[in-house]
């Protein structure tokens, strides 16, 4: 049985096409994919080209939006990608989630200015990008909040007074720092996924589960 | 006075080349329908809800669209057509002929979130045979499945079997059941990997190395299914066959709510197609003969449906 569920890959003979998170995930997974042999040589993270070829790799690489990269891979147009899986709780796509990457992992985060913590029953105006994440938090705390959306640097909002509060990812605080903001409280872990289409599941079997075996083995995901 | 054309989302006009080629699509389906025997039903697209809904498969609830009628009742748009067929032909089984075979066509209308290509509107195609108690129909549904799917042109198709409930025993030491389900059904591998190997092997392969790790019952129909999918893969070559028990992970499952009509009425052999690289299934079904059993009626019966817009779409998108 294994051989016919395994037979399409051959059958198809096509190229895998992966997706990489431009910004913040982009290195940690370029690295995570070298450690698990999947070399990448010659990929350009710096220039224009959105999509690079590797036809030795038997591989097309497409360079997309971290917000983006859900919806591409969900409708086929990538077999596979990583992307955060903060990004992933706001984009409600039917997709799989294998394997989280180790490295580049960072918090969700309730962020304000020291001591301003809401107090029961109070009303804050809250910033943020991630609307389905704040509307859930929000839901089990004991203060409420207008929520308002902010498309980047969120965290902008508290430092110069727009608002309250703000929920944005936090990696070392070093920018919250910066602009004498503290982070109030951890929302949830947010990793790096590897995602993959369901149908392109099915096509290239073999190959996927190939490199997630060399993805654990090289111990940058799990 | 200048009129908007803009129509609400998730629907579609077709015009001219469009509409006849849905038309000629539908029309050639049809004719081999009736080739085979099945006869038509014409069913309403309005029904009152409480009935309906009771008997509503995996989270249609959320998708019906219900209003008030004008006297007061509540009624919803039709978002499923196999149980409003079981409902209606459940009364009368004892005096139907058996096996007896059916087709239908029409809309069906589901609330989606916003998002690329979601339809709220589906023009669809079905069919169902209920047969006397204990008769497999599965391959005859499967064949005829197969054969609508073969008339479409375009690329390749890709049909996934699995089995509902297939993982339940497997799960049975899991602390929390239903969540390992919706994890088994994204393939996380950690999570599986945590109860067991067997389930780590349906995870990356879609079968378990040893079929008896998924209880005698459900191993023996494993059994069956994979000796019918090596006979239709040796007689349909031209379709990539898979086995995949993950794929079909929680329907079915007696660990999902049966309560809030959250569970799918399917609990035998389930199958769904794909065509190209699209992920969006063109079409799927099973058996289901524990929606009859609740409407008090005992037969076995399987039924599919094709959604012949995103038939249509795939096929002519073909593999990029």
């Amino acid at each position: 049985m294994r051989d016919l569920m395994q037979s399409s890959d051959t059958q198809r003979g096509s190229r895998l096409r992966l997706a990489l998170p431009k910004g913040r995930n982009l290195k940690p997974t370029v690295k995570a994919l070298r450690a698990a042999g999947i070399a990448l040589e010659g990929l350009d993270l710096d220039g224009r080209a959105l999509r690079q070829e590797f036809p030795k790799e038997g591989l097309e690489v497409l360079l997309l939006k971290n917000w983006d990269l859900p919806v591409y891979v969900e409708h086929g147009v990538a077999d596979l990608g990583i992307v955060g899986s903060d990004v992933l709780a706001e984009v409600d796509g039917d997709l799989l989630i294998p394997l989280r990457l180790r490295d580049g992992r960072c918090r969700l985060s309730l962020i304000g200015r020291p001591g301003s913590f809401p107090q029961p029953g109070m009303q804050v105006r809250l910033a943020t990008k991630y609307l389905a994440a704040a509307r859930k938090y929000l839901a089990g705390a004991a203060f409420s909040a207008e929520v308002f959306p902010l498309g980047g640097s969120v965290e902008l909002a508290p430092f110069l007074d727009l608002a309250d509060l703000a929920i944005d990812i936090v990696q070392t605080g070093a920018t919250l720092a910066a602009h004498g903001l503290v982070e109030l409280e951890t929302i949830e872990e947010v990793a790096p996924c590897v995602v993959v289409n369901r149908a392109g599941f099915q096509a290239h079997r073999r190959r996927i589960n190939e490199w997630m075996d060399g993805l654990e083995r090289a111990e940058v995901a799990s | 006075m200048r009129v908007s054309a803009e129509l609400p989302l998730g629907v579609a006009s077709l015009f001219g080349a469009a509409a006849r080629e849905r038309r000629r699509l539908e029309t050639d389906l049809v004719t081999l329908l009736e080739a085979r025997g099945f006869e038509e039903v014409i069913l309403p697209i309005l029904d009152y809800v409480d009935p309906y809904e009771a008997i509503l498969g995996p989270g249609a609830r959320s998708e019906l669209y219900r209003f008030t009628g004008r006297e007061g009742e509540t009624l919803a748009l039709r978002s499923d057509f196999t149980p409003m067929l079981a409902r209606l032909l459940a009364p009368r089984v004892p005096v139907l002929e058996l096996p007896a075979r059916f087709f239908y066509r029409g809309d069906v209308v589901r609330y989606r979130e916003p998002r690329v290509g979601a339809r709220r509107e589906m023009y669809q195609l079905g069919t169902e045979i209920v047969a006397p108690p204990g008769e497999s129909s599965e391959r005859e549904a499967l064949e005829a499945f197969v054969e609508l799917l073969d008339r479409v042109p375009g690329p390749r198709p890709r049909i996934v079997l699995g089995l509902a409930g297939a993982l339940d025993e497997l799960l049975g030491r899991a602390e929390d059941p239903a969540r390992l389900l919706e994890a088994i059904g994204r393939r996380e591998r950690a999570a599986a990997r945590n109860l067991s190997s067997a389930l780590l092997e349906v995870v990356e392969g879609g079968v378990p190395s040893d079929p008896s790790a998924l209880g005698s019952t459900m191993a023996a129909q494993l059994g069956d299914l994979q000796t019918t999918l090596a006979e239709l893969s040796g007689r349909y070559t031209g379709i990539d066959w898979e086995l995949d028990l993950a794929e079909f992970a929680a329907t079915g499952s007696r660990f999902v709510d049966d309560s809030a009509g959250a569970r799918s009425y399917y609990d035998g052999v389930v199958f769904r197609a794909y065509l190209g690289r699209e992920a969006t299934p063109v079409g799927g079904g099973g058996r289901y003969d524990r929606l009859f059993e609740r409407l008090g009626a005992n037969v076995s019966a399987v039924g599919f449906s094709l959604g012949l817009d995103g038939l249509l779409a795939a096929s002519q998108g073909g593999d990029r």
